[in-house]
């Protein structure tokens, strides 16, 4: 009886600080999405008087404002362009090299899976100048065309990274079982590899979709013309150099934040098997 | 025949229609890259309006923030796609890099045509920055380099509410150190914050003992320092020290300031909780924004000595250089002249709270931005001195003030750990 009582209160004991922690976490993590929804919905002034998470007055013209004063309309649309055409291409490039990496034997393989590797290890803005220099050489400098391949080989490495660590662990068996119905190795690829892999999958677009979405600076580099920008470059329009426009630029960031919740929700399933699965090992 | 009659008829018909397309323009489009965000609005109005006198179109192409402003132009300059007129954004020997490369063209003759009218309507100081003397250490052939288009100065600003409140003359604020000190325990006594600052970025510290320094001992004095003529632990340094071990005594400095961030320091100030606040004249936007109804003024460091004037650092806030390779340059350059004329000047202040770089324009400006600008007097800056410190002596100094504030060490202390930096640093250089 008494040792019921110890195991059940021990349970109890550890169930609570399990919680208390995830709760803190939970906050830590939810707590700046909840101060910009709240500080969208604020003047600039009664953001740095009033610390309250309930505003007195719901000033929703800002989400109006910061969609017209920083012209999200055209960039928006941009920024859903160039997300999905660089995951697509990321998707069908990692997937294809990563299953070339795993299971196709040809000479210097190993060096070429090396370089990939290595070119992770190079930071992106270290990569800028020369990546300007190569585009405007190839007469792609200012195109959207342009700014998509580079971030498709941005985005290039940790997928082939990804993918083939989860495709060294797919069992042959299957392949061969393909084979034997008369599957090609493209056919293997297409009809065994990529359905198995679709938590992984998840995971490279969720990661790639977030990285293109939130990237301004290559934009900013590259694209001299304001139509071709995405939308978080608009979103500096509220940014100064001292001064910032926090009413405007919360309203924007919530907007902004919007599309990449609702992929990371509709992935959410797939994205924890991926992890699961040991998709981001390493 | 037929056939050659058809090709001709086709080749005159395109010809025609080729032709007919073309617009023969002989105005340029002058294209301006900038990064100042709180500066685009008025820039495009003034674009439109000098389109309107003059038929050339302006683009003010805004590209934010700074950091990445820097990275595109760095881009551009080795594209060789740089625009008609921009900015550069760092040290001046980036700057320097620039002109080597052949990027930025010398305005010197245009500045002084018609004596010098162009350059007479600026401020000297803010010139200074664009301005490369003889003899200077980045082997450039002197000239003038940039155009002003606002200027900035670094001073101490104060709350004229809780002056009143703290049975002070809200007209009058201190003038020398110990009046200020003798405030200090005046606020000490009512419970209220001090001065605030954004000494947690060190470089504010480095700023205000430098004005003290010169104020001081001279600016000749400073200058032999730097070039390692006379040590940091000589008795008018040990003072520069001591001011800041005085301030810290005496209560007139804030409840952590050696690590406040100069946006906390700003929210403090305009938040009514704190009586004094050392800032640049940014800070007159930035009040604004956070609290419109902030009763304020701006004043200069208090002096610590009669010897010498107290100095400010200040000088250009943003500046234009014109393309070297642009076809465009000739109207470029008159676009700038435009730009910097009083009204247009007068203009900017006005709609973007920045200090006008047209010394004339100041009657036409709020008297808070006047304030500000009238200490272009007092102004100096590290990038017209024509010699530069060791960074590693720069944060020996100013970690050493931040140290001597929470009272970790004394004065002298302090000197002679920067001292000891500075001889190494002395014998490095010699041995290369």
């Amino acid at each position: 009886m008494k040792a019921a009582i110890y195991y059940k209160t021990k349970k109890f004991a550890v169930n609570t600080i399990i919680h208390l922690f995830l709760i803190s976490v939970a906050i830590t993590c939810l707590y700046p999405l909840l101060w910009m929804i709240v500080s969208s919905l604020k003047t600039q002034d009664m953001i740095f008087k009033d610390i309250s998470l309930i505003p007195h007055q719901f000033r929703l013209e800002n989400y109006i404002r910061a969609w017209q004063e920083g012209g999200f309309g055209r960039n928006f649309l941009n920024s859903i362009l160039y997300t999905s055409s660089v995951v697509f291409g990321i998707v069908i490039i990692s997937s294809m090299a990563a299953y070339a990496f795993s299971r196709l034997r040809f000479p210097g393989s190993k060096w070429l899976f090396i370089m990939f590797m290595a070119a992770m290890m190079i930071p992106i803005p270290g990569s800028f100048v020369a990546l300007y220099v190569l585009l405007n050489k190839l007469h792609l400098r200012n195109t959207p065309i342009g700014y998509i391949l580079c971030m498709i080989n941005v985005g290039l490495s940790t997928s082939i990274f990804l993918l083939k660590t989860f495709f060294d662990k797919m069992p042959k068996e299957l392949e061969d079982a393909a084979r034997i119905d008369g599957c090609s190795k493209l056919g293997i690829w297409w009809h065994v590899a990529l359905p198995l892999a679709k938590p992984v999958l998840a995971v490279v677009i969720v990661f790639n979709a977030l990285t293109v979405w939130n990237e301004y600076i290559l934009a900013l580099i590259i694209f001299d013309n304001r139509q071709f920008m995405p939308l978080q470059v608009a979103l500096q329009t509220f940014q100064g150099e001292f001064v910032t426009n926090y009413p405007l630029l919360m309203a924007g960031l919530t907007i902004t934040a919007l599309p990449i919740i609702i992929v990371y929700l509709l992935m959410q399933k797939y994205i924890v098997k991926g992890v699961t699965q040991g998709a981001v090992v390493g | 025949m037929l056939i050659r009659s058809v090709v001709l008829s086709v080749f005159a018909l395109f010809s025609v229609l080729g032709c007919s397309n073309q617009k023969i323009d002989s105005k340029p489009t002058i294209t301006v890259w900038h990064w100042m965000t709180d500066r685009d609005s008025a820039f495009q109005a003034l674009a439109k309006k000098y389109e309107s006198l003059t038929g050339i179109r302006v683009n003010f192409e805004l590209y934010a923030p700074s950091d990445a402003y820097s990275q595109k132009i760095r881009a551009a300059a080795q594209g060789t796609n740089l625009p008609d007129i921009f900015g550069i954004l760092g040290e001046k020997r980036d700057f320097a890099s620039f002109i080597k490369a052949g990027h930025i063209l010398d305005i010197t003759s245009y500045m002084e045509a018609d004596n010098s009218a162009w350059k007479n309507k600026l401020f000297p100081k803010a010139l200074a920055v664009n301005e490369f003397a003889p003899g200077n250490s980045y082997g450039i052939n002197p000239g003038i380099f940039g155009v002003p288009i606002d200027i900035m100065t670094i001073q101490m600003v104060y709350n004229k509410k809780l002056f009143g409140q703290l049975g002070l003359n809200p007209n009058r604020p201190p003038k020398t150190f110990q009046e200020f000190l003798d405030i200090g325990n005046k606020i000490k006594a009512a419970g209220m914050q001090g001065l605030v600052s954004g000494w947690g970025e060190v470089w504010m510290i480095d700023c205000l003992a430098n004005n003290y320094a010169f104020n001081i001992m001279g600016k000749d004095k400073v200058l032999a320092t730097i070039r390692g003529e006379v040590p940091y632990t000589d008795p008018d340094w040990i003072r520069v020290f001591s001011i800041f071990k005085q301030m810290q005594e005496s209560g007139v400095l804030a409840k952590g300031i050696v690590t406040m961030i100069n946006k906390s320091a700003e929210q403090l100030f305009a938040n009514e909780k704190a009586v004094f606040a050392f800032n640049g004249s940014w800070c007159v936007n930035v009040y604004k924004g956070m609290n419109p109804n902030l009763e304020y003024g701006a004043m200069l460091p208090p002096a610590a000595s009669d010897k010498y004037p107290i100095s400010i650092w200040g000088g250009a806030g943003s500046s234009f250089m014109v393309n070297a390779r642009s076809k465009n340059k000739g109207e470029a350059v008159k676009f700038l002249a435009w730009l910097t004329d009083q009204d247009q000047q007068a203009y900017l202040a006005k709609e973007t709270n920045n200090l006008p770089a047209n010394k004339n324009s100041l009657s036409k400006i709020p008297e808070i931005l006047a304030q500000f600008a009238r200490g272009m007097d007092y102004a100096t800056h590290p990038n017209i001195w024509g010699v530069s410190e060791f960074s590693l002596v720069i944060e020996a100094f100013d970690r050493g003030i931040q140290s001597i504030i929470i009272g970790e060490r004394t004065p002298e202390q302090v000197a002679g750990e920067v001292q000891s930096i500075k001889e190494r640093e002395l014998a490095k250089k010699r041995a290369r």
